[in-house]
């Protein structure tokens, strides 16, 4: 692979797709979510901003970041099932545009009351081993690109195997085709609802975390991972795992390459160019239906 | 029919009566601090009623509002670095807000309700990296987007700052008024109950949409401007920032979204929560969150909402 492109950008090409993965992963539960509830939850990036600053709360208790996911992934289950419960459910029954300023509420909520408990520094997750790299040819590659992907791919195929194979998946999967025949199927939508909040909480406690080992990250840092989500989707379309890969990894790209070209400050412009253009050009997703 | 232009006419007159008081005000020598708060009150009712526009009759939850802002305090910025008066740099603001309207309005308004808001979202986000990296005039300020200073406004007194945002605070309630009551408010409805019954009866759907999205600009954007005129200096991290997002749909949801006084009444309740709230710094943006989701989901048309339940179970 890297022979194929110049040396000096072997890195980014790399480092891009392997951040695919990652991206891929912070996309899902934003997908999950629209999918069974038609709804853009715009306070997920800061689920994902919560999960680096919880493991980094961990961190200065001395755990490691991802053995503290195994605390993390069922509280933020636990919060995504809350949330629901008590606010997004009733939401739904309001109006349209009700569960979207919800959910932009939460978004604040959640950016300042982080603001307040972390202060408004950049943090990041270092710990002894996101220093190591691995040499792929000419370029140089840190050791933490590959445990995001790794890390992805390993949710991607357990939440795979949950939606495929298990009651309460195929529950959820028909909740998102066709909420009233799933009803009318003996499926509780609304406890689907919640579920699917929880995976998403939950998704997005791990993607935190591995985002967290590998960028800066401020309390403000959720809405770009929004919109890496939404981009994400937008091209991978809904419920297809491998547009969503496909998506982040376009993305992935497009930031490391921004990176690469314009500098760390511009890293994120590809990004959002990308998404607007995508927008213009096929709003119904490059794999959508 | 005829009654209700009658009322119509005595409202409005009393509006205007209550305006030229208030515009007195400063002439009666009110307090700075009130005055200060007046403008506030009228740059975010400005903004507040734009957003309910969009949001609350037309269907288009818009969260790119600060573009319109940044934008504006961008040009106003721009134009006095290159010597023009304020006062042409704040309808620059305006107009420069209606032409990137246009520019994005060809991707944005293929979108429809939650793709629409995201699509949005990321306007402002972008334009803030943009403007991180360019400098558009100058070279003197070090390093990137440090921001501007706003030149030549230290002539321009608290009175003159007062009664332009008070003007166009005033505008945006007229316009609201005369927008609503024409074909061109009907045809937003219909679009916001049903946009393709609407473009099936007739309504020419994105036609009106971009109207309702070029007004909204350009009376955000001279907002906008204005409090930049006020604030003295502009760079992108506040410009371009979420904060002001969350100020209008709070104006707007509080006081009843989709209700004709709701801005009003919420930009009220909103500066008197700010008022309060002052010394808390960040848990005052968490509260006023938290406010934002207990109005949505305990009264989803505001205050506007419940006057109107009470007036109707009194009739009964």
């Amino acid at each position: 692979m890297s022979a194929a492109v110049p040396s000096d950008l072997a890195a980014p090409v790399i480092m891009g797709v392997l951040l695919g993965g990652l991206y891929a992963l912070v996309a899902l539960g934003l997908s999950l979510v629209f999918g069974v509830m038609k709804l853009i939850n715009v306070a997920h990036g800061d689920f994902v901003v919560l999960g680096s600053y919880a493991a980094y709360a961990g961190m200065t208790l001395g755990l490691d970041p991802i053995l503290s996911l195994l605390v993390g992934v069922p509280a933020f289950g636990v919060m995504g099932f809350g949330l629901h419960r008590f606010l997004m459910h009733r939401a739904s029954g309001i109006s349209a545009e009700a569960p979207l300023i919800v959910a932009f509420g939460i978004s604040i909520i959640l950016q300042n009351a982080i603001q307040i408990a972390w202060s408004p520094l950049s943090r990041g997750l270092t710990t002894s081993y996101i220093l190591a790299s691995l040499r792929f040819g000419r370029a140089d590659i840190p050791l933490v690109y590959l445990l995001d992907l790794v890390a992805a791919l390993i949710v991607m195929a357990a939440l795979h195997g949950f939606l495929r194979r298990t009651y309460l998946g195929k529950a959820v999967t028909a909740a998102s085709q066709d909420a009233r025949a799933a009803q009318l199927m003996g499926i509780n939508t609304d406890t689907i609802h919640a579920l699917a909040f929880a995976i998403a909480a939950a998704t997005a406690a791990i993607a935190g975390v591995f985002l967290g080992l590998t960028f800066p990250f401020t309390p403000s840092s959720g809405v770009a991972y929004l919109i890496i989500a939404f981009g994400v989707v937008i091209i991978g379309g809904l419920g297809s795992m491998l547009g969503t890969f496909l998506g982040g990894i376009i993305l992935g790209l497009a930031q490391a390459l921004g990176g690469h070209f314009f500098g760390a400050a511009a890293q994120m412009l590809p990004v959002y160019l990308t998404v607007l253009v995508l927008l213009a050009l096929r709003p119904q997703g490059l794999f959508g239906r | 029919m005829k009654g209700d232009v009658r009322l119509r006419e005595v409202e409005e007159a009393a509006f205007l009566a209550g305006t030229v008081v208030l515009a007195a005000l400063s002439l009666a020598g009110a307090p700075r601090s009130w005055l200060l708060y007046l403008v506030y009150f009228s740059l975010y009712l400005a903004m507040a009623n734009m957003w309910n526009l969009l949001a609350g009759y037309s269907g288009l939850v818009s969260l790119c509002q600060p573009a319109f802002i940044g934008l504006a305090g961008y040009t106003l910025a721009v134009a006095t670095w290159v010597n023009l008066p304020f006062y042409l740099g704040i309808i620059g603001g305006g107009v420069i807000a209606v032409l990137f309207t246009l520019l994005v309005s060809v991707p944005v308004f293929r979108l429809r309700g939650m793709y629409f808001a995201i699509g949005t979202l990321v306007i402002p986000e972008a334009l803030r990296t943009i403007f991180l990296l360019w400098k558009p005039v100058g070279g003197e300020l070090q390093g990137r987007g440090a921001g501007y200073v706003i030149k030549g406004i230290a002539g321009v007194s608290m009175t003159e700052l007062y009664w332009l945002a008070l003007a166009v605070g005033v505008a945006s309630i007229f316009l609201m008024r005369r927008l609503l009551r024409a074909r061109f408010g009907l045809g937003l409805w219909a679009i916001r109950d049903n946009e393709r019954t609407a473009a099936s009866a007739g309504v020419p759907v994105f036609r009106l949409k971009l109207y309702a999205f070029i007004v909204a600009a350009f009376i955000t954007g001279l907002a906008g401007a204005i409090f930049y005129v006020y604030q003295g200096y502009v760079e992108p991290t506040s410009a371009f920032s979420v904060r002001w997002t969350m100020i209008v749909i709070l104006c707007t949801v509080i006081g009843g979204l989709g209700t004709e006084w709701g801005p009003l009444v919420g930009t009220v309740i909103v500066l008197f929560l700010n008022f309060l709230l002052a010394r808390y710094g960040g848990v005052s943006l968490l509260i006023q969150g938290a406010v934002l989701v207990g109005i949505m989901l305990l009264a989803p048309r505001g205050v506007m909402g419940v006057v109107g339940q009470l007036r109707a179970t009194r009739s009964l």
